[in-house]
């Protein structure tokens, strides 16, 4: 051991004794910093084997599924994060993509089997889009009058979607109609243009409507995106022919392998269509294209293991997270119980938030980043604003549960545990998040846009919505997305609000009683059999962690491509 | 109605091509988004009135010095103490900030002090995985597999018990300690950490004598927050640490750790999803409502305080 020499008292001259102590310092730093992690990770994995039972399955089975999936996929990810990181960044993104795109699928399929028919789709957007077209036109009629645009914009989307109420002057129109023989069956009441459309004698079949208002609109948004990105109109075109012939080749061919027309063209637009102008923009710019071999590899290795288990007679998993899991309702027997209805309220509470929560929350960043005063009377109330979004962030979300109990059952008196009374209450508890969350994203664009745009004479307002929202988009999606994910994962609002405990129909409006997924996890938590304690409860977590983890990396990747650097 | 300001607005000389009601137009988008923004405010208006609303209710048909020093909760009853429901709030507050404050501290100090590029890049975002996990999910952990995990290494816990909720609590707060902590340890200037190693100091000495003591403030607000967030925690208490009020046993300090004890949040979860509660009971839970967004919404605005501080001292 050093001894010390009182002449020479220089700080660190016993150094030999200090390393030691530093070193033991970093090493309990780096143990205390995961030891949060790996104990969730060793959660997790418990979880996951209560879920899935991989060894509930023949030896031969997991060796199979190891050699032709498994180790494939390890060696490229290693050879990714070795050599050639580029084409990792395009693995991660070809793999995420039909992901994304398989669950928004889900979630449309779900919309339209449980919410709306594909017909009543149809008349509402053709309405919004007559109603766009009306307040459009009207802008270019009458570019002066701004108070009758006003009031265009206010009652387009009225006539057009709902309809007049009864006033002296629909009867006539009624009367008249009366008189010519037509019976619209609506009387003294003017009907929207979405009534008319679905009271047409005749329609078009479901995947034709499709078609039109969903297949055709995504491949123009791509066509138009390639054709920026390649200067070349051919090209653009090309994508919108191919989307086209694509999505009704399917039709024609898809009952011959069973897929049902309307599933194939939700497949066609939110997967196929964003996976080829994805693979299409790697292989032109010629970087990472080895990263498309990862997907490849893993369809290739999944196939070619069903095949050899297949021949071999091998049997896999008996998994509790499975098909029927995902399709069914709950049950009182752990074998049939199933998550479907609490998935369907999930995503109509979603659609509720994203209607709600996301334009104000955006709103208020807008106004703070780009309006607020910073001195006088309301200077001071802009800050008190700031301070209580930031108080407001660290409410527990109980309490906004019990907010929305007083002030949307109790007030109100909307029906208790409804599906729009969820959805307003965790879109309260996620407002501050969004804010917070739009305003970096507003900050982080440099002031010299700005000053452009005003240098050219564009107003605040066109220069916010052309030039400041479009660049913090990405950073406004991303926060979003997070915030959507946090919602998701809200309970305590739920029980507050008086959600079901679990219901066996799926909700087919907003105004019905719903249950959302971790309200249904919860009511399982409380099922003593193991079966459900170690089975379906494990597969509900499972299930509501995936969608969270998709919407994460959704969030991450998007962030990663448009971050600014410095 | 707006007619009279419009036409002021067009005598100015006109640049733009369709300059008339341009005005008119920019100060509408102006006040819809004001109105966005005092939303928030309204927020939490309607959550102080519409909470002291039933709270007012609830007080003048019960003492408050009954309600606050009451050491008995039974809604059957109608006895409305808030101790044993505090005692349980102040157990899990207790037990996970053993567990949350070292271990986020050591993780901030480890990731702004020591951690390589790489590390950071794996360790920061995972834990931040660990704060995006849904709180029903950590107390499901609790309930089926630290609780079996704690009795099978001979401790004598009941199915529902204080310890592994709060254990579950405190892994969960470890994000908030950290991510803020580092945030402050980073706000140190780097001229005090190279005057420390020109005294001849070690990174040891330099990160424990200088940069922690520096961002000490920060820190502190850090662990506030993190409070704050264990005090409102829900979903944990409520799947793992049962459902019966309790006081502290303090002849018996261990003890309590191995029972079952319910916090304010899970008293309000249950009196509210009880099937039969009376007028009274179920306006208490408004009146415990409102002292948790009390308790929370100062210990919030104190952190606030704190972290305002230490940022104009480098500033």
């Amino acid at each position: 051991m050093a001894t010390r020499k009182p002449e020479t008292g220089w700080h660190g001259e016993n150094s030999d004794v200090n390393h030691l102590r530093g070193r033991a310092f970093e090493a309990t730093c780096l143990a205390l910093t995961a030891f949060g992690l790996v104990s969730v990770m060793l959660l997790l994995l418990f979880v996951a084997n209560d879920a899935f039972r991989p060894l509930s399955a023949d030896v031969g089975w997991l060796a199979t599924y190891a050699v032709t999936v498994v180790v494939p996929l390890a060696a490229l990810a290693v050879y990714y994060y070795r050599l050639d990181e580029p084409a990792g960044e395009v693995a991660y993104v070809a793999s995420g993509l039909p992901v994304v795109g398989l669950l928004l699928t889900g979630g449309f399929a779900v919309l339209f089997t449980e919410l709306l028919s594909v017909l009543e789709w149809f008349a509402l957007l053709i309405s919004l889009v007559a109603a766009a077209g009306l307040i459009v036109a009207h802008g270019r009629l009458r570019p002066k009058a701004a108070l009758e645009r006003l009031v265009v914009v206010l009652l387009a989307p009225v006539v057009t979607v709902f309809g007049l109420p009864p006033t002296r002057f629909n009867w006539l129109v009624t009367d008249a109609a009366a008189a010519l023989g037509l019976d619209f069956g609506l009387y003294y009441r003017v009907i929207s243009l979405r009534e008319a459309i679905m009271l047409l004698p005749f329609v078009p079949t479901d995947w034709v409507m499709l078609l039109l208002t969903l297949v055709l609109p995504a491949a123009g948004a791509a066509g138009w995106f390639v054709e920026q990105r390649r200067e070349s109109r051919r090209d653009g075109l090309a994508v919108v022919g191919l989307t086209t012939v694509a999505a009704v080749l399917g039709v024609v061919a898809g009952p011959l392998l069973g897929i049902g027309a309307d599933v194939w063209l939700l497949v066609v637009t939110f997967a196929v269509l964003p996976l080829g102008v994805y693979v299409e923009g790697v292989l032109r710019r010629g970087e990472g294209v080895r990263g498309l071999a990862f997907p490849v590899v893993a369809v290739l290795g999944v196939v070619a293991g069903s095949l050899i288990t297949g021949a071999l007679g091998f049997a896999g998993p008996d998994p509790w997270l499975d098909w029927g899991f995902l399709t069914s309702a709950t049950s009182r027997t752990a074998a049939d119980a199933g998550i479907y209805p609490s998935m369907v309220g999930s995503v109509m509470m979603i659609i509720v938030i994203v209607l709600t929560a996301f334009p104000v929350g955006v709103g208020a960043a807008i106004y703070l980043e780009e309006y607020a005063p910073s001195q006088g009377l309301m200077g001071k109330f802009v800050t008190l604003i700031e301070i209580n979004i930031g108080n407001l962030a660290g409410v527990p979300s109980v309490v906004y549960g019990l907010l929305g109990l007083a002030l949307f059952i109790r007030v109100l008196q909307w029906p208790q545990g409804s599906i729009i009374v969820a959805g307003l209450a965790v879109g309260l508890l996620i407002l501050p998040i969004v804010i917070i969350s739009a305003q970096e994203a507003i900050r982080s664009v440099p002031d010299s846009f700005r000053q452009a745009s005003y240098g050219m004479g564009a107003t605040r307002w066109q220069t916010i919505r052309q030039v400041v929202l479009p660049e913090a988009l990405p950073g406004i999606l991303t926060g979003t997305i997070l915030a959507l994910g946090r919602a998701i994962g809200e309970t305590a609002p739920l029980l507050m609000i008086g959600a079901a405990a679990s219901v066996r129909l799926a909700p087919n409006s907003f105004f019905d009683v719903g249950s959302m997924m971790p309200r249904q996890i919860f009511s399982w938590s409380s099922e003593l059999e193991p079966a459900f304690r170690h089975g379906v409860l494990a597969a509900g977590v499972i299930t509501l962690l995936a969608v969270l983890l998709v919407m994460n990396a959704t969030a991450i990747v998007i962030r990663n491509r448009y971050q600014r650097t410095g | 109605m707006r007619d009279n300001t419009m036409s002021t607005e067009t005598t100015g000389p006109d640049i733009t091509s369709r300059p008339s009601g341009r005005a008119a137009r920019e100060r509408m988008y102006r006040y819809v988004l004001l109105l966005c923004a005092a939303a928030s405010i309204l927020v939490t208006v309607s959550i102080v009135v519409l909470l002291a609303r039933d709270a007012v209710t609830f007080f003048t048909l019960v003492n408050p010095v009954d309600f606050f020093t009451g050491t008995e909760f039974l809604i059957s009853r109608n006895v409305y103490g808030l101790l044993p429901l505090l005692s349980g709030t102040l157990l899990v507050t207790v037990i996970s900030a053993v567990i949350a404050l070292p271990t986020g501290v050591a993780a901030a100090v480890y990731l702004s002090e020591y951690a390589s590029d790489q590390m950071r890049s794996v360790l920061k975002p995972g834990l931040e995985i660990l704060a995006g996990i849904p709180t029903v999910v950590y107390g499901i952990f609790a309930l089926v597999y630290v609780t079996p995990f704690l009795q099978a290494i001979g401790l004598p816990v009941n199915t529902f018990n204080i310890l592994s909720a709060s254990i579950m609590v405190g892994i969960m707060i470890i994000p908030m300690v950290s991510s803020l902590s580092e945030d402050a340890m980073s706000a140190v200037p780097d001229s005090l950490r190279r005057a420390g190693y020109g005294m001849g100091a070690t990174k040891f000495e330099v990160t424990t004598g200088v940069v922690v003591p520096a961002a000490a403030s920060g820190i502190f607000s850090s662990f506030i927050l993190a409070l704050s967030r264990a005090i409102g925690e829900t979903m944990i208490v409520v799947v793992a640490a049962g459902s019966r009020p309790r006081m502290l046993n303090l002849s018996d300090p261990l003890a309590n750790l191995f029972q079952g004890y319910q916090p304010m949040t899970a008293a309000m979860v249950q009196i509210n999803s009880a099937d039969s509660v009376s007028q009274l009971g179920f306006t208490s839970l408004f009146a415990i409502g409102l002292t948790l967004f009390v308790i929370t919404f100062l210990l919030n605005l104190l952190s606030n305080r704190i972290a305002a501080r230490y940022r104009e001292e480098y500033e």
